[in-house]
């Protein structure tokens, strides 16, 4: 499929549907010129039939030998047209000439005798020119008399190439309005796939949701089949969930113990040389554990499950985070502050939380000592915001994208990041129909993470 | 102090024991939820530390159990669950704090301290943190035995801090603490009473924090680690 450009249903469909018809039309278009033009060719000979009749009917068999008279005005009538010359010929029974133009027994080939009462019609050449000849016999008493009359072929030649044209141009026309018509009814009939691919392109792991598109009979299986690989992958996501979320829950437990022990044993009288090893394991156990919960909240965070359509305020959720921080040993010089502003929101307390402390947890481990970090909330045009600015080194822009994906830490990675913070706050913010934003600072070096909630609808009980 | 533990994870069991037993506390320890309301009977309990995830009743049945028999023990509750759903159920089923595992031990023995502390003063009026006693009866503050000279403001401020001590107070609360401020006291004139404060009581190994934007934090001066 990747090869090469690809086949296209459009192309194919209207290939299909023109193939016959491009056979067929030239089929079509010749038979019909065949039948019109025999018809043509016989109403044009019948006219010639009828001045061979009408100059049998002049035949005069009275006298001995058959005669025929045919006045100037009458033999102007007979070979009247607008277009060819008409030349006639009466012979006798002996072949004499009764009447006419002597010229025509020479024509090629030469005419044969023919009985009486029967037609003959053909093309004949007279001195290099064509001609169409009807030859008749009448009876006249003493034995059959030969009546030719032939035209030129103008008439016929300018019909046969207007009948030619007319059916071709009819069928050129028929052929490129079949070929609109067919390109647009197959767009057309293609139209519910385009929309179901859309649709598709619109799923992701945590919109797993049945397609439910009215769509076509052709197409239900295709959409019944769709659903099923849904269903599937839902549940293989699910499992993986919370196989993640199993397997952080084991881990931690004894995580905490081992946190407990070292730091018991650090308590406990001991060579005072060792500490610095039990303090970069403590760090390290310290570490692991919040792998371990980051790992636990990103099973939750994509656990459809979560409702996060629960009215909070994203000041009271910063305070609580900030209730938190305030206790816990901050590395030195590391000053912590709030700005925050009434910002209602429609969302999962917990996982918003979880969010808001990677980010915290992310500028304290990046931005290093003597780092200023202020959490802001707050309430945009465009919605509720949580934000998080440190001053410290900063994330280059082209680098922010990547800093947002699993386990990539930026170059000035130190400390305890593991690199999935960032991650998880963009998860769960989009997990909330929002999304995670990398900033600069407001003001000199630094970063500034920005979470945004779309705005929540109106409260159905405004505040008096 | 005597605390009684009931967590089902043997090692966990085993180094918060070590843990609490390394402050000088006395620490029973069960793995079941069922003994518990007969044990806080037959023992004067200052503590019960309980885990949520317990085999047979759990932790919230035990603590139902435990407040539906009129005891009023301070409940700090162990949890490897952390929806916010379960913290919520513990306290209000009674609970008076949570600790999520994995925890460091220092904030558990912080908490610890903390609930008994409460629990004490509903009794006595009597706050402690680290050698800093506040006497809110007698409306008297000392370190050690050594009363500290505070004025009316200050002393208010303290009391009032005192019984938030581990709690970031915000600044608008403590402009309500002392009557002998006016409705619109300046954010300067509290700066400069807190200050004042700070350097009486901070020789008591407490500490009067600024937390930025949200308010003040009076705790125990931290010991650092080794």
């Amino acid at each position: 499929m990747a090869e090469g450009p690809r086949s296209s249903l459009q192309r194919r469909l209207f290939g299909w549907l023109m193939l016959p018809l491009l056979v067929a039309l030239p089929l079509l278009g010749a038979a019909l010129y065949q039948q019109v033009q025999g018809s043509a060719q016989s109403w044009l000979d019948d006219s010639l039939e009828d001045i061979a009749l009408t100059l049998a009917g002049q035949i005069d068999l009275r006298g001995d030998e058959p005669r025929i008279d045919i006045s100037a005005t009458m033999d102007r009538a007979l070979r009247f047209d607008r277009q060819d010359d008409i030349f006639y010929l009466v012979l006798g029974p002996r072949g004499e000439v009764l009447q006419g133009d002597a010229g025509l027994v020479e024509v090629q080939p030469q005419p044969q005798p023919r009985a009486a009462g029967r037609t003959y019609y053909g093309d004949v050449k007279l001195r290099g020119r064509e001609l169409r000849l009807v030859q008749l016999g009448h009876d006249c008493s003493q034995g059959l008399c030969q009546i030719l009359v032939a035209e030129t072929l103008r008439k016929r030649d300018a019909l046969q190439s207007e009948i030619a044209g007319l059916v071709a141009l009819n069928g050129i026309t028929l052929a490129v309005m079949l070929a609109l018509a067919g390109w647009w009814a197959i767009r057309q009939g293609l139209v519910p796939l385009t929309g179901l691919s859309a649709e598709l392109e619109r799923r992701d792991l945590h919109r797993l949701t049945p397609l439910t598109a009215e769509l076509p009979r052709e197409l239900v299986p295709l959409q019944a089949a769709f659903n099923r690989l849904f269903e599937r992958l839902g549940r293989a996501a699910g499992a993986q969930r919370e196989f993640l979320a199993d397997a952080a829950h084991q881990l931690r437990t004894p995580l905490t113990s081992l946190q407990t022990e070292i730091e018991l044993a650090m308590l406990e009288p001991h060579d005072q040389r060792v500490d610095p090893l039990l303090e970069r394991l403590r760090q390290r156990v310290v570490r692991s554990a919040r792998l371990a919960q980051q790992l636990l909240s990103l099973a939750r965070a994509e656990d459809r499950s979560v409702d996060v359509g629960q009215r909070i305020d994203l000041r009271d959720i910063a305070t609580e985070s900030g209730q938190d921080w305030a206790h816990r040993a901050l590395p030195s010089g590391v000053d912590l502050g709030f700005e925050l502003t009434e910002a209602s929101a429609l969302g999962h307390a917990f996982l918003l939380r979880e969010a808001l402390e990677n980010l915290i947890h992310n500028a304290v481990s990046y931005a290093g000592t003597g780092a200023r970090i202020t959490v802001r909330c707050g309430t945009s045009a465009e919605g509720p915001w949580l934000e998080v600015e440190d001053n410290g080194p900063g994330i280059a822009p082209a680098e922010r994208p990547s800093a947002m994906q699993r386990f990539r830490r930026g170059d000035k990675a130190s400390g305890t990041g593991s690199g999935l913070g960032l991650a998880i706050a963009a998860d769960i913010a989009a997990r909330h129909g929002g999304g995670l934003e990398l900033l600069d600072a407001h003001s000199g070096p630094g970063l500034r993470a920005r979470l945004s909630l779309p705005p929540p609808p109106p409260d159905r009980a405004p505040a008096a | 102090m005597r605390i009684l533990l009931v967590e089902d994870d043997e090692q966990l069991v085993e180094t918060t024991a070590r843990a609490l037993r390394s402050q000088g506390w006395v620490v029973d320890c069960s793995a079941r939820g069922e003994p518990v309301p007969r044990s806080l009977r037959e023992d004067a309990y200052d503590l019960l530390i309980l885990d949520i995830g317990l085999a047979g009743i759990d932790g919230f049945e035990t603590l139902r159990r435990v407040r539906a028999d009129g005891l009023t023990v301070p409940v700090l509750i162990l949890t490897a669950r952390d929806a916010v759903e379960d913290r919520v159920r513990g306290l209000e089923g009674g609970a008076d704090d949570y600790l999520v595992k994995p925890f460091a031990l220092t904030e558990l023995v912080a908490r610890a301290r903390a609930l008994v502390r409460r629990s004490q003063a509903r009794t006595s009026n009597q706050l402690q943190l680290a050698r800093l006693r506040v006497d809110q009866e007698a409306r008297r503050a000392y370190i050690d035995d050594e009363p500290l000279a505070l004025s009316a403001r200050e002393w208010d401020v303290l009391g009032f801090l005192m019984a938030r001590a581990g709690k970031v107070v915000p600044k608008e609360h403590i402009a309500l603490a002392s009557n002998a401020w006016d409705q619109g006291v300046s954010d300067n004139a509290i700066e400069v009473c807190l200050s004042r404060l700070r350097a009486k009581i901070e020789p008591g190994g407490v500490q009067l924090r600024t937390v930025r934007g949200l308010g003040y934090l009076l705790e125990e001066m931290p010991t650092p680690h080794g």
